[in-house]
């Protein structure tokens, strides 16, 4: 071998996968009975050659299913070829997730030690470099804390601190590293760099082609299980990237070479096609005018967007429960949906210990072991009068006065704290005006007369709402407007009203939320859809489980996996995804100024969350669509 | 030969690996609750005086010394059932491991089997409070427990490998193991005794068919009795044991490079 760490030859891998995934006896032996039995042959990967010499580095591009991970665990051993052969030449490192498969009950000292032994190395080598590694993941605070409480960035962080303990010999790396932050990626950047001067062979598998590019020499593009293009990265990178534009290009393209064709003109577009958009399309549309809906992403439905994911419905962009006091709007989405008797009652996570939300006479009892609404509001009563707090400075100030210290320093510090990234002692009082305390036995977390989850999920409303309407989708705004301003007549823009103009008075701010999705192999995680995690230390705000949404779907068809995303908050740059308008006064006057705009744009509308920067719940969201409607058509209001 | 070689001392790489992965089981078992090692003795002492309150009252014929006879043949049932219902999960739950990184997958399903014969053997300390207690004699037999315990650690090893690769490609077998558990638990003679009450086809059905019977003959053997077990159930015992082995061993061996298209 000399000089090649890597040799493959010829490689194929087949799979002889059922066409339906059987994966239990039963079902086995009726579809064997019935024969029904489809064998469907499915090559993985097929004629792949090439050959790595030691201490280069290699990137693997290409689109979801190409075969690239594939590849990689053909290398590392995981998988063996069905035909043609694997040459290695070294010691294979993958870098693995701490806590990957491992007892979240662990602590983050006992994962590293397993991590290592995984990987091959022995007790008394994990001994002696245990100190590195935890000096370069930089977490030794959270040492002795269990795996559960860690984020994914953090595991990832333990988990390239064990595998670069020792320069391997060939380094593999896939996708892992996209959860870290900005500063720990560089951190690793570095570590790899080093390394590959080191004589380490790396291969890299990144969804994110700049970074292949930085640190591959090499890359190969992988396509359909073939290899399309293998040479230097800058140009294999650069060729990928045409194709990946050129697609989207061409799909959008064709779509509104469709339309175009069909001579259609249209008296509305409108611009996002959330649940705002979607409404004032569907009702814009029953009376009789033609309207185009755009949406820069990909998908209809805007943060209500839910995705089935192995038969469970993810809510993409958090958790969405409709609840709504008013009538009409509960009959008129009924007329799209069908709703689930979901309630939500959120249960709030302290130091292990599970307090039930919103603050009812549950939480107090668990709190205190009192019984009674008098005892309760009497210990309220006496612990807000001990502290003495005549006008609050601040939001903890605030807080205390309002519920007294045992429920802030439990329910409400933390996660107060976690949510704005902030000292409350730092947050102004006006954040919080009213914190409802409820003298009864109910967990119910909204006082709304009707509430549910639409079964089935949100996208099917938002389908349903634009089952006559034309959609298309990867479509930016200003850069449609640019070539087709001829095909419409009016806009209703749903989209950042700041970016409307131009950001010509500096950029409005919003709160903004990070979720981090993941497939456990349990049947119930946490027991329950919303946990609320009210310490500092937990880095996360709230885990959501997203089966327990619809518990109907659950008992009809049981699954012994489920689907978390853990939900972060974080400072809002430009350029991310905006959620929560803040609503202080900075941004109340900056957003008057361009209201002020938006009044003498004659021909747009703006509205939703984003167009009108308000907090919108999902009713009052259908409301204000159908309002704009009514107005915009001078027809009386039915809503 | 070159593979049994090669074999081997993976095994030896790794042994620092299985040494962890038991140690683990045992602290995560032991951890957070107060009584932690107290647990696995009072477990089946309660177990015991329940079973022994209920069933001497209930069993026609009275078993003499009745603690020490139920425990005698129930902890190695316990270890057993814990021991392959353990190793029956053991590759599906660590699919996200093994995804990522080359193990050998018997790692998993060994150190399982290992860390409940380690826990059945520290909770042995119950048998001998029981028998302290009832003041039975400790008859010098007892010294062959070791190779008892080492016949059935054999046969769980190779029942769990056959149960963990079964498991994987089909999940419903936890079900219908669990049922099998159930029935098997009342066809080997823990709480009763197998005496001239039961119809020949049951003695002939037990004795021919149930490997448990073997293993739990010779510990009453040189515990409850202070005899020395015959050869038809010490030799037998053993030839189960490389039996079931065997069996596990070449069931998993035979389909452990598809383990990974399936969890």
């Amino acid at each position: 071998m000399g000089n090649y760490a890597i040799e493959v030859e010829n490689v194929k891998i087949r799979f002889n996968l059922a066409s339906e995934r059987v994966d239990n006896l039963k079902e086995y032996t009726i579809k064997l009975v019935k024969h029904e039995l489809m064998f469907q042959e499915f090559l993985a990967l097929q004629d792949i050659s090439f050959k790595i010499k030691k201490g280069e580095s290699w990137g693997f591009v290409g689109p979801n299913g190409s075969g690239k991970s594939t590849l990689l665990k053909t290398i590392s051993g995981i998988l063996q070829p069905y035909e043609g052969s694997v040459k290695v030449d070294g010691r294979i490192a993958p870098l693995i997730e701490l806590g990957a498969g491992v007892d979240p009950n662990l602590t983050a000292r006992e994962n590293i030690y397993l991590n290592g032994l995984v990987l091959g190395h022995s007790r008394e080598f994990m001994e002696k470099h245990f100190d590195e590694i935890v000096e370069f993941s930089n977490l030794e605070k959270f040492l002795d804390s269990p795996i559960k409480n860690f984020s994914s960035g953090m595991k990832a962080r333990l988990g390239f601190a064990v595998a670069t303990v020792v320069n391997p010999d060939i380094l593999v790396v896939d996708e892992v590293l996209e959860v870290g932050d900005m500063k720990f990626r560089r951190k690793c950047n570095e570590r790899m760099q080093q390394m590959l001067a080191g004589g380490t062979t790396l291969l890299y598998v990144s969804h994110n082609i700049e970074s292949v590019q930085t640190l591959c020499d090499n890359a190969i593009w992988l396509d359909g299980g073939k290899i399309r293009m293998m040479g230097s990265s800058q140009e294999v990178c650069e060729a990928y990237r045409e194709e990946q534009e050129r697609e989207i290009t061409a799909r959008r393209e064709e779509r509104r070479a469709k339309l175009r064709a069909a001579g259609k003109k249209y008296d509305y577009l409108i611009v996002g096609a959330g649940l705002y958009g979607a409404v004032a399309a569907k009702e814009l549309t029953r009376r009789g005018r033609r309207c185009l809906v755009i949406d820069k992403r990909s998908h209809i439905a805007g943060n209500i967007y839910t995705e089935n994911v192995d038969g469970i419905q993810v809510h993409k962009y958090g958790a969405h429960i409709f609840h709504t006091s008013n009538e009409k709007v509960w009959k008129y989405i009924n007329k799209v949906a069908d709703f689930n008797n979901y309630i939500n009652s959120p249960v709030a996570s302290y130091k292990d210990e599970l307090y039930n939300l919103p603050f009812n006479m549950n939480t107090f009892y668990k709190l205190w072991g009192l019984k009674t609404p008098k005892e309760v509001q009497e210990k309220i009563a006496a612990q807000i009068a001990e502290l003495g707090i005549t006008e609050p400075k601040n939001l903890e100030e605030q807080a205390l006065s309002l519920v007294g210290p045992d429920v802030y320093e439990k329910l409400i510090k933390g996660y107060t704290e976690k949510q704005w990234g902030r000292d409350c002692k730092d947050l102004p009082s006006f954040i919080i005006r009213r914190l409802p305390l409820r003298f009864t036995y109910n967990n119910n977390y909204f006082n709304d007369r009707y509430q549910g989850i639409p079964i089935g999920g949100y996208t099917g409303i938002v389908e349903k709402l634009l089952e006559n309407v034309d959609v298309m989708l990867d479509t930016d705004f200003f850069e449609y407007c640019k070539e087709h301003s001829d095909m419409f007549k009016k806009v209703i823009y749903t989209g950042m009203i700041d970016e409307y103009f131009d950001f010509c008075y500096g950029h409005l701010e919003y709160r903004t939320v990070r979720f981090e999705t993941e497939r456990i192999e349990e049947a119930n995680y946490q027991g329950n859809a919303v946990v609320n995690y009210t310490e500092r230390e937990v880095p996360y705000t709230r885990i959501i489980e997203h089966k327990h949404f619809e518990p109907e779907e659950e008992q009809r068809n049981p699954k012994d996996y489920t689907i978390i995303s853990r939900e972060y908050s974080t400072e809002w740059k430009p350029g991310i995804d905006p959620y929560y308008p803040v609503n202080d006064e900075k941004n109340s006057v900056l957003y008057e100024k361009y209201r002020a705009l938006a009044q003498q744009e004659k021909n747009v509308i703006f509205g939703g969350r984003l167009g009108s920067y308000r907090y919108y719940d999902m009713d009052k969201v259908i409301e204000a669509a159908c309002e704009t409607v009514a107005k915009e058509l001078n027809i009386r209001p039915w809503i | 030969m070159d593979l049994l070689r090669y074999r081997i001392r993976t095994f030896f790489k790794y042994k620092d690996l299985i040494k962890e992965l038991v140690a683990r089981d045992l602290r995560l078992k032991y951890r957070r609750s107060f009584l932690g090692y107290v647990w696995s003795i009072l477990n089946p002492l309660l177990t015991m005086v329940v079973l022994s309150i209920v069933f001497s009252h209930l069993l026609g014929k009275k078993i003499e010394n009745y603690p020490v006879y139920l425990l005698s043949g129930r902890m190695l049932y316990d270890f057993m059932k814990n021991s392959t219902n353990n190793a029956m999960r053991s590759v599906v739950v660590n699919a996200p491991l093994l995804r990522k990184v080359y193990v050998p997958k018997y790692i998993f399903t060994f150190s399982k089997v290992t860390s409940c014969m380690v826990d059945m053997v520290l909770s042995l300390v119950a048998l001998i409070i029981v028998m302290i207690a009832t003041g039975t004699e400790f008859h010098v037999t007892i010294l062959l427990l070791p190779l008892v315990i080492l016949q059935l650690y054999i046969f769980c090893c190779g029942l769990g490998f056959f149960l963990a690769q079964l498991n994987v490609f089909f999940r419903d077998i936890q079900y219908i193991y669990s049922v099998v558990l159930t029935a098997w638990m009342y066809c080997t003679p823990i709480i009763y005794k197998l005496d001239e009450r039961f119809p020949r086809w049951f003695h002939i059905a037990v004795k021919g068919f149930n490997p448990m019977y073997y293993y739990i003959s010779q510990s009453r053997d040189i515990i409850y009795y202070g005899n020395w077990p015959g050869p038809r159930i010490f030799w037998g015992g053993w030839l189960i044991a490389f039996l079931a082995l065997a069996i596990g061993v070449w069931s998993f061996q035979r389909s452990k490079d598809k383990f990974v298209l399936y969890i």
